[in-house]
């Protein structure tokens, strides 16, 4: 059942950055194991009720299984030749978004992003940039240097970092930091014009190997005219979302628009 | 609201013992109008919070919900949405899914 102490524990896993699965029973030979609950991570699990250790124990490797593959599922299985079904909710931690630059595009970035509920963090060498009061709706503004940030801060595969510095020196500063790490992030995001970035990318070439590069996107975001700042930043988190959600970014009217010229049968003709 | 918000509304809603269940979609086909693990909350004077889809089957599962709410007995619910393809009908999604429905507070009178 749902209960104050099960959320708890969720809560403070997700706080710690840890992906959870909440599993609950849906069908079961006996009834009152219906509607019951528990939670699962990579690194071991949690319940209230003794006579859960055993759906627990029979279905671990497919809880743990759908945990990396970040993928919400109905499951069936036996278990003492009857069947028992489970629906597994993965939950992920709240994605961070690291910008590196306090500049003016980092302002619709920002509101942006707490609209799409990243924990968000700026940062900014200039103490007259990195003030709170420039973005009340980030999560924290840090004053510091490119190179020392990102040398030390935490990264996850649920980190998303957008370069967007005053100066494209400052931006290939922060991405070769970032690629000494070992820890790699969801997305790197760098601003800048396709000539510029073509030298950077030359030079890149040989300390790093290619694969290092499979996370990085520049120049940023979607083909979609963008000039503006919150235009900037419209085609920054288009990006993003095709990123996460491994999709085309192309118009979803794309597939249908000879479907309804033929009419909205899908063209069957009766 | 996220999903996870609306656990934590539930959990309210348990503690403070207000008749009420929670339905979520468990598995879907086809074209339908939320992800797995959407949310809906459904009270017992038929108040929601959170939504499973809106007009697309959502009516049907409020009725089922409110039998849970008085039986304190879970179930599972599948809505078609193939019948009816047509845009006068409003549901126009064209896929079936299936939601489990449990008990938060049973509703004594």
């Amino acid at each position: 059942m749902l209960c104050p102490n099960l959320l708890q524990n969720m809560k403070t896993a997700l706080a710690k950055q840890k992906a959870t699965a909440l599993v609950t029973i849906t069908s079961h030979f006996d009834p009152m194991f219906i509607g019951k609950k528990f939670l699962v991570w990579e690194d071991g699990h949690f319940n209230n009720e003794p006579e859960l250790e055993i759906i627990y124990a029979s279905f671990k490797d497919l809880y743990l299984s759908l945990i990396q593959k970040q993928k919400t599922k109905c499951i069936r299985s036996m278990i003492n030749e009857q069947e028992v079904e489970c629906f597994v909710e993965i939950y992920l931690p709240r994605p961070q978004l690291i910008i590196a630059g306090g500049g003016h595009v980092c302002e619709p970035v920002v509101q942006m992003a707490s609209l799409l509920g990243y924990y968000i963090t700026v940062v900014d060498d200039r103490s007259e940039f990195a003030r709170k009061e420039r973005f009340p709706l980030a999560d924290e503004v840090i004053c510091a240097g490119y190179l020392d940030y990102f040398q030390k801060c935490p990264l996850t595969n649920h980190t998303w970092i957008l370069l967007l510095t005053r100066g494209h020196q400052f931006d290939v500063m922060s991405l070769q930091e970032l690629l000494k790490r070992m820890e790699t992030p969801a997305y790197i995001g760098m601003i800048g014009s396709r000539r510029r970035i073509a030298g950077v990318f030359e030079q890149l070439k040989q300390e790093f190997p290619a694969t290092a590069f499979d996370s990085i996107y520049t120049p940023v975001g979607l083909d979609i005219g963008a000039e503006s700042p919150a235009e900037i930043a419209v085609s920054i988190f288009a990006e993003m979302l095709m990123v996460k959600n491994n999709k085309s970014g192309d118009s979803l009217s794309q597939e249908t628009r000879h479907l309804a010229k033929l009419g909205f049968r899908g063209g069957k003709s009766e | 609201m996220n999903e996870l918000e609306i656990l934590e509304q539930a959990i309210f809603l348990k503690e403070r013992k207000e008749p009420a269940a929670l339905a979520t979609i468990i598995v879907k086909k086809g074209s339908v109008p939320r992800n797995l693990g959407s949310k809906m909350i459904i009270m017992r004077d038929g108040k929601i919070i959170g939504t499973i889809g809106g007009g697309c089957g959502e009516g049907e599962v409020i009725e089922r919900a409110f039998d849970v709410i008085d039986t304190g007995i879970p179930c599972k619910h599948t809505v078609d949405l193939t019948k009816g393809l047509f845009y006068e009908d409003g549901g126009i999604c064209g896929g079936i899914f299936e939601v489990f429905i449990e008990p938060l507070t049973v509703n004594k009178e």
